[in-house]
């Protein structure tokens, strides 16, 4: 049954991991919680859903046109709400300012598609695959795959590409890699696109899995993926992906083999107990301070 | 003088002032922490819900008298305070801000299975023992003893962690213990609120005190502008009163809420009254040369 | 930076008059008889309070098409209340000192029921709650009314049917731990499956909002009980069934009358057809024999293109029995038609015949059981309710 169990996790796990990527990416760039992330996340389903039943497009072609979308929307979002604050503010300024698009978009898409758990329609269809006592569906199999594919397509974009260059050197230092004559303010909308984008294709896929979404869906997906960037080490790629499984077998695990009265209780405790261990996360690095 | 009060008020506007008062005091709390020490916490509720159900059974099942009752709301919710108050010392920024959402989450669970308390049917029966008067007394005692707080030594202290920790370490401030003290008294003015706000409510339950409320207390401290008690105030004014304002807009009400916090911030970046402090005012009233606006650019 | 902090200041000072002088002009006083609506249109809990909103509104149309009450028009006041303490106490206080309703209709929530009737209770107006299950709210006071059915009393006969007539008999017992319906309504299935030699053989829990049921499932699914048991909403119910559908799971789960709505048909699909049992205490469809529903029914798609479910039903009964005490105390006064609402008996109702009892407690007869057939939900069986 652990093993059951275990993959469960796995997959809840790894949708955590696709929206904490973007928090992590934004932060680690201009050290911002972008509480708006987790209604991306949102929008990026009602989008995907939209495509699948009104246009009757495959999956495919949806899943790529919620994460266009959402690119476009993040992009606007810092634009309008975090531009004008960058360089003027505390950072506090901006968690707010992201805490006001939070409730703007979610009350947006409450007016757009009313507060109704949406259905989304069975597109896959779904096999089971029994392997000794596991049982594997198909569906978390396309979970898995995809979501390791947008991961390590995010790391070699970062490693290996020239935008990836611009963008660590942005989150080493803003002011030096300005100097540097990198176009600053392009970088981090290029990073809040792709981070949307993979928030899109997290919701998209949480919707196809679940078979529902719905306008709340984001403050609580936002706030486990804002504990998972933090579990991985904030600002760190691959301590998200960590951090978002890690979360996400650590919950699943509390219900099987303790209490689900207490499942949020159970996860949080950890984290915390993790981090008075390891202050920076587990793949974070150790910054010192300097005066 | 409560029922003078209640003759001349609308118990609208009554209660508006009331709830406004509570947000005060607890707003008050979260700005020792968050905007005068600097250490972020997004789990003020938390402490609140500690000091809303301690106090709420004090009163109901030990039948202890009402200041007690909120006394030990306050303390129980201070002892929590110090106690992740410890962590701060390890932790700093976003860390500590997610210890706090945790440790909020944890509590609020705590509540959803705890039996006296009526898991997530909630508590009801409070003796309703909250008045107008002794609201703002309390205000005005809380306002006072902060300004006084943090003109003193200590006080400065405080802001001098906020800005830059190794400098003050450094200028011979005991951090460690100045942050757990900053903590500890944050938590024990979001104990108070909460008792005050449980006494008020005559109902309480686990979800009132969610991530959502800790944030909304955030939302006053930073909008007013971080570390000032004026902001502060006003902060916590301008955020009770704009979801019952933005009524007559309807169904959108709670997108222009969310489009105005974004404007808000944008036309002050840091805050509305951004670092004045009442030090400050009472110069500018002296007809010193303090500038109001300037000080927070 | 001084120029935009000024203009900035300016401007809100600006916005702020503006709409304080908008608030302080509403309300034009009608000759009209007041009814305030209690119920979040926004928010999580919205689900609930949306229908309930619609449902008293037809209601308020049909009672005015007929001549209104007393010979004035009825007026609804709506005001979203977002499903928190504190704004149901302000919208309390505004419709009783502000607009002078006559009577609140609300909150589908217990527990804010209970903060909305003590204010009620203390200005002496009446309070009907169309959906607060939970105990500890008629006592409140006398002008404190509801109108559910109440699962101390139905759930005994839903239990012995489960038992003795499917011989159900090892039962799993599935709780939304913050869901205030779902946590007082588990306690009593419990006892009534304890008295009647049931068996629990795994308890777990779930919270609303939550899409991640798979832990739970595959916990039961270990369990192997003969059916599920859940006492939350649709939304999780529909969500677990479907969980339950891709491990292969092949089970029924019965609830309570909180799984009545559509959305538990189209979002469990073919995961819920015929495996969702739930007792309420009317039908809307299959259920010929009462011609009061099937009116509504028809009503209520024509007017909003959707299936009602039963939060429409019970504020639409509760808006009609409101009118009809005062028409049947001829006047408008809340100390007045209340004693004359305490008396309700048998009323056929939208959402079956309710009769109050001496503590003001309703009463609804006979059960209905529904299912969920071809997308719809249809009724299963009716079962007599056995009242000690």
């Amino acid at each position: 049954m652990i093993w059951q169990q275990l993959l469960n996790g796995l997959t809840l796990g790894s949708t955590y991991a696709l929206i904490a990527l973007g928090y992590t990416m934004v932060y680690g760039i201009i050290q911002l919680i972008n509480f708006a992330h987790g209604e991306i996340y949102m929008i990026g389903a009602f989008v995907g859903l939209f495509l699948v039943v009104n246009t009757g497009l495959n999956i495919g072609v949806a899943l790529l046109g919620a994460m266009a979308f959402c690119m476009v929307l993040g992009m606007l979002v810092e634009l309008i709400a975090y531009r004008p604050l960058r360089g003027r503010a505390s950072r506090l300024s901006g968690i707010i300012s992201a805490i006001g698009v939070s409730i703007f978009l979610s009350t947006l898409m409450v007016l757009i598609a009313q507060t109704n758990t949406r259905r989304y329609p069975d597109i896959i269809n779904i096999q089971t695959f029994q392997v000794g006592d596991l049982q594997v569906s198909s569906l978390q199999i396309i979970i898995l795959v995809v979501a390791t594919l947008l991961m390590v397509g995010l790391q070699l974009l970062v490693q290996k590409t020239r935008v990836g260059k611009a963008m660590r050197a942005c989150s080493q230092d803003l002011d030096a890699a300005y100097l540097m004559g990198i176009n600053v303010n392009r970088i981090i909308s290029f990073t809040f696109a792709i981070g949307s984008a993979l928030a899109a294709a997290g919701g998209v896929m949480v919707g196809i899995y679940y078979n529902a979404v719905w306008p709340y869906m984001g403050t609580m997906a936002g706030l486990k993926a804002f504990a998972a960037a933090i579990l991985g080490g904030i600002g760190s790629i691959p301590g998200a992906m960590i951090g978002g499984i890690t979360l996400g077998v650590l919950e699943i695990l509390g219900v099987a083999y303790l209490s689900s009265s207490y499942k949020d209780a159970i996860a949080f405790g950890i984290l915390i107990l993790v981090l008075i261990i390891r202050p920076q996360g587990i793949m974070g690095q150790k910054i010192t301070k300097k005066v | 003088m409560d029922a003078l009060i209640s003759q001349y008020i609308d118990p609208y506007y009554l209660r508006i002032l009331m709830l406004i008062g509570i947000n005060i005091i607890l707003a008050l709390g979260l700005n020792l922490i968050t905007g005068v020490t600097g250490q972020l916490s997004m789990g003020h509720a938390g402490f609140m819900s500690i000091g809303a159900y301690t106090s709420a059974i004090f009163s109901m099942q030990m039948g202890s008298p009402f200041f007690l009752s909120l006394l030990a709301g306050a303390m129980v919710a201070a002892f929590f305070g110090f106690l992740i108050g410890i962590p701060t010392l390890r932790l700093e920024g976003d860390y500590l801000a997610m210890v706090t959402i945790g440790f909020a989450e944890i509590i609020r669970v705590f509540f959803l299975n705890f039996e006296p308390g009526g898991k997530a049917v909630g508590l009801s029966g409070i003796p309703q023992n909250t008045t107008f008067v002794l609201v703002w007394t309390l205000v005005i005692i809380v306002i006072i003893l902060n300004a006084k707080l943090l003109n003193s030594r200590i006080g400065r202290a405080f802001y001098a962690i906020r800005e830059n920790e190794i400098a003050a370490e450094a200028s011979g401030i005991n951090s460690t213990r100045l942050k757990v003290l900053a903590f500890t008294a944050g938590s024990f003015l979001a104990g108070l609120g909460g008792g005050l706000y449980a006494h008020y409510m005559y109902f309480i339950r686990p979800q009132d005190f969610a991530f959502m409320k800790s944030i909304e207390l955030l939302n006053m401290v930073v909008l007013g502008g971080m570390g000032s008690i004026p902001g502060t105030v006003l902060g916590s004014v301008i955020l009770t009163l704009l979801p019952e304002m933005l009524r007559v807009v309807a169904e959108y009400r709670l997108m222009f809420y969310g489009a105005l916090l974004v404007i808000l911030m944008i036309f002050r970046p840091n805050g509305l009254l951004g670092d004045v402090r009442v030090y400050d005012l009472k110069k500018k009233l002296q007809g010193k040369k303090v500038g109001l606006w300037q000080s927070s650019n | 930076m001084r120029f935009r902090g000024k203009a900035g200041w300016a401007l809100l000072v600006c916005f702020l008059m503006v709409l304080s002088v908008m608030a302080g002009c509403g309300g034009k006083s009608k000759d009209t008889i007041k009814l305030g609506f209690l119920g979040a249109t926004t928010g999580s809990v919205a689900n609930y309070g949306i229908p309930g909103q619609k449902g008293m509104k037809m209601a308020i149309e049909e009672v005015n098409k007929n001549g209104g009450v007393l010979g004035k028009q009825l007026e609804g006041i709506y005001l979203d209340n977002k499903g928190d303490s504190s704004e149901i106490a302000l919208i309390t206080d505004k419709y009783i000192n502000r607009d002078k309703v006559v009577a609140l209709v609300g909150d589908p929530c217990t527990g804010l029921t209970k903060i909305a009737a003590k204010i009620a209770q203390g200005n002496k107006v009446v309070i009907f709650s169309a959906g607060a299950t939970g105990t500890g709210v008629v006592e409140i006071g006398d002008y404190v009314f509801r109108n559910t059915l109440l699962d101390m009393f139905a759930v005994p006969s839903v239990v012995d049917w489960m038992i003795n007539t499917k011989d159900w008999k090892n039962i799993a017992v599935i709780t939304s731990l913050n869901n205030d319906y779902s946590v007082s309504l588990t306690p009593v299935f419990k006892d009534a499956i304890d008295k009647q030699g049931g068996k629990i053989v795994i308890e777990e829990s779930i919270n609303d909002e939550e899409t991640d049921f798979t832990a739970q499932i595959t916990n039961i699914k270990k369990a192997k009980p003969d059916v599920l048991v859940f006492t939350g909403y649709y939304r999780e119910a529909a969500l677990l069934m479907n969980e339950a559908k891709k491990q292969g799971l092949d089970i029924s789960l019965i609830g309570g009358d909180g799984l009545y709505g559509q959305d538990l048909a189209n979002l469990g699909g073919k995961a819920v057809e015929e495996k969702v049992i739930f007792y309420c205490g009317f039908s809307f469809s299959g259920d010929e024999s009462n011609p009061v529903t099937e009116k509504f029914l028809a009503d209520y798609k024509a007017k909003y293109n959707e299936e009602p479910d039963m939060f429409s039903a019970q504020y639409y009964d509760a808006v009609m029995i409101l009118a009809k005490a005062m028409e049947d105390a001829n006047s408008a006064d809340p100390s007045v038609f209340k004693d004359e609402l305490a008396k309700l008996k048998d009323y056929p109702g939208v959402s079956g015949n309710t009769t109050f009892r001496a503590d003001r407690e309703p009463i609804k007869s006979p059960i209905c059981l529904i299912t969920v057939k071809d997308g719809k939900l249809t009724l299963l069986d009716k079962i007599p309710l056995n009242i000690e």
